[in-house]
């Protein structure tokens, strides 16, 4: 187990026994006694919620013209939205499931609601390629289901590929949150005072009891899930970069596309896990679960991800050069230089500038500096997406054509409505679920010594 | 109502183990033990037989990609053929993608139910939710549970050898 040295901080502080861990995560969901501003923080959310309902029926009422999007920009924000949630959703699969694998002691406290993240996050991804089509409610033609045209999909589009990932991605995610959550969902069916909770925990417990026979099988099995979600979140994501890919414009036919996209989803959702348990840890007083270890290693998955994506840009500049093509060189020097230039800077310079401050250990630890970077990273990668989206098509391969998208505030009501409406999921998951997975700090607490 | 079992609590961890083992000693074999979280050595002490359940997973992922790989095949080849620039119509590479991720589907769902078939859950009724003092971690106890069915259960004899190996109580268990 990890040594608490000066130098690390220990992924358990302090001293604890089974019913005080158990009592105090389920009395943040049973008791539903709230911090003061949870709910307030909820309401400004719930405002972005019908914020999101309202655009997206102006989206389906008058049409994809409502965006931004024109000739020949025609994938503008509904798609960068998409690649930039998908991404968030990332880092909790990586938690849970990588950091399982390899047997990290600082994943039991915050894979949960990393977890959590990952569903809301694709919940959200979800949305956009399907507002995106125009004629949403047709959507269901991507998937082969006998219909009235009796048409197949078009196998060979990296557009179809897409969906059986996301699909494949939204639904193992949510076999494997649910499991992990059942013996949390005992603790709080046995907890729970009043009936109504205990019905509602009961029946979404299955009934666990915690018999031997019942674990030794649980724990070989969510061993392989997490084995399983392992390659499928790799894939997921290269498979959203061979939508750009598989297209000859210039800026998308890349092969660097799919570990460049892996590692910016990565930064991303490490820099979202931060945002969100920065204020949980302070919100409800588990600094002593939610260490300063896990903050500090979250910070150096994030610039160990950064670089990787660093790389990525040096390597899409250089080799838009060493191409010899103009096409793809005019791109490059348009995306610097030209209209989108001050976006593609001030991407620069969150994702590769501001990230080099989290070298400094001391920097790191200082968590509303911690916070304030994390949610700068988050800015900088939905830039990021914006600009390869955006930057490729608006210099194609025909000169006449080039033209640049707008924003309008359809693009932003979209944007801000989904952020709010995956915050106002989270607050719901914090209030409903715990947020800390139980049974996983009890075995760490009892491995480590830390019981009274 | 008949009996199921004795059930005896236990304050931590340690003292389960070494009761269960003490029980397994003295020829106990029809005997559970609960836990709020997963205990290694109680699998090596109540020789719980290797899941079968991995297979199930690889059989699942096998299906699963196999299933959807057969799907793609019959509509490009038998069911809808068409011609696009030339391509073969069964263009292996594309369709190994969505296999792949149709084989990963297929092997999370057979992990997910199988063990929930194999644990019989869900369940809502089980005899030791019948104990008084059973309940799973409200008071991060530990219990053991000696089924009346366990060829060497005798009433009074069991009670006091769980009660020497430290169990803090030991109650009836109503089937």
């Amino acid at each position: 187990m990890a040594e608490a040295s000066a130098n690390s901080p220990a992924v358990l502080r302090g001293r604890h026994d089974f019913p005080e861990i158990s009592g105090r995560i389920g009395s943040i969901v049973l008791s539903g006694r709230l911090p003061r501003h949870f709910w307030t923080a909820f309401l400004l959310c719930f405002l972005l919620v019908l914020l999101l309902l309202y655009s997206i029926t102006y989206l389906i009422a008058v049409g994809v013209g409502g965006l931004g999007i024109n000739m020949p920009v025609v994938w503008g924000t509904m798609i960068s939205n998409f690649v930039w949630w998908i991404g968030i959703g990332h880092a909790g699969t990586l938690i849970s499931a990588v950091l399982l694998l390899l047997r990290q002691p600082w994943r039991a406290s915050i894979n949960r609601f990393a977890e959590a993240m990952t569903l809301f996050a694709v919940a959200m991804a979800g949305l956009f390629p399907i507002l995106h089509l125009g004629r949403p409610w047709f959507f269901y033609w991507l998937l082969p289901l006998p219909n009235v045209h009796m048409h197949w999909p078009q196998w060979r589009s990296p557009l179809v590929w897409d969906f059986a990932a996301i699909a494949t991605y939204a639904t193992v995610s949510l076999l494997f949150w649910y499991m992990g959550l059942l013996p949390d969902l005992a603790v709080l069916r046995d907890r729970a005072r009043s009936r109504p909770a205990q019905l509602f925990y009961g029946i979404l417990a299955l009934g666990w009891r915690g018999s031997a026979y019942h674990w030794a099988r649980y724990q070989v099995v969510y061993f392989l899930l997490a084995a399983l979600a392992t390659p499928l979140v790799v894939s997921v994501h290269s498979i959203v970069s061979l939508d750009f890919t598989f297209a000859i414009t210039p800026g998308y036919h890349s092969t660097i596309f799919p570990p460049y996209f892996v590692a910016g989803a990565l930064l991303s959702g490490f820099a979202m896990v931060l945002t969100i348990a920065i204020p949980l840890r302070w919100a409800f007083s588990v600094k002593d679960l939610i260490t300063l270890r896990h903050m500090d290693n979250a910070a150096k998955l994030m610039i160990a991800a950064g670089m990787v994506v660093a790389y990525g840009y040096v390597s899409e500049a250089f080799f838009a050069w060493y191409s010899g093509e103009p096409y793809e060189r005019t791109m490059m020097a348009q995306r610097a230089l030209g209209p989108y230039a001050p976006l593609f800077w001030i991407m620069l310079s969150l994702n590769c500038g501001v990230l080099q401050l989290l070298w400094f250990r001391r920097i790191r630890r200082n968590m509303p500096l911690l916070f304030a970077i994390a949610v700068a990273i988050n800015v900088g990668m939905w830039i990021e997406r914006y600009i390869i989206v955006v930057t490729g098509p608006s210099r194609d391969y025909l000169p006449s054509d080039w033209g640049e998208q707008s924003l309008a505030w359809l693009d932003f009501g979209i944007l801000f409505g989904s952020i709010g409406t995956f915050f106002a999921l989270v607050f719901l998951f914090i209030r409903i679920l715990p947020a800390i997975t139980i049974f996983e700090v009890e075995e760490l607490a009892e491995e480590e010594g830390k019981i009274r | 109502m008949s009996l199921y079992g004795l059930m005896a609590v236990f304050a931590g961890p340690e003292a389960l183990i070494a009761a269960a083992r003490g029980m397994r000693e003295r020829g106990y074999r029809r005997m559970d033990a609960f836990s709020p979280f997963p205990m290694k050595e109680l699998e090596r002490i109540l020789e719980i037989p290797k899941t079968r359940l991995p297979w199930a997973v690889l059989a699942g992922g096998i299906a699963g990609a196999a299933l959807v790989y057969a799907l793609i095949w019959y509509s490009v080849e038998i069911d809808y053929p068409i011609n696009v620039g030339g391509r073969p119509l069964h263009s292996w590479p594309p369709f190994v993608i969505i296999a792949f991720e149709a084989g990963i589907l297929g092997a999370a769902f057979a992990g997910f139910l199988g063990v929930l078939a194999a644990n019989g859950l869900p369940r809502y009724h089980h005899p030791v939710f019948n104990a008084e003092s059973f309940s799973y971690t409200r008071g991060g106890k530990f219990y053991l549970l000696i089924e009346a069915a366990d060829p060497k259960y005798r009433k009074g004899v069991t009670r006091g050898q769980l009660t020497r190996l430290g169990a803090e109580l030991v109650e009836e268990v109503e089937a």
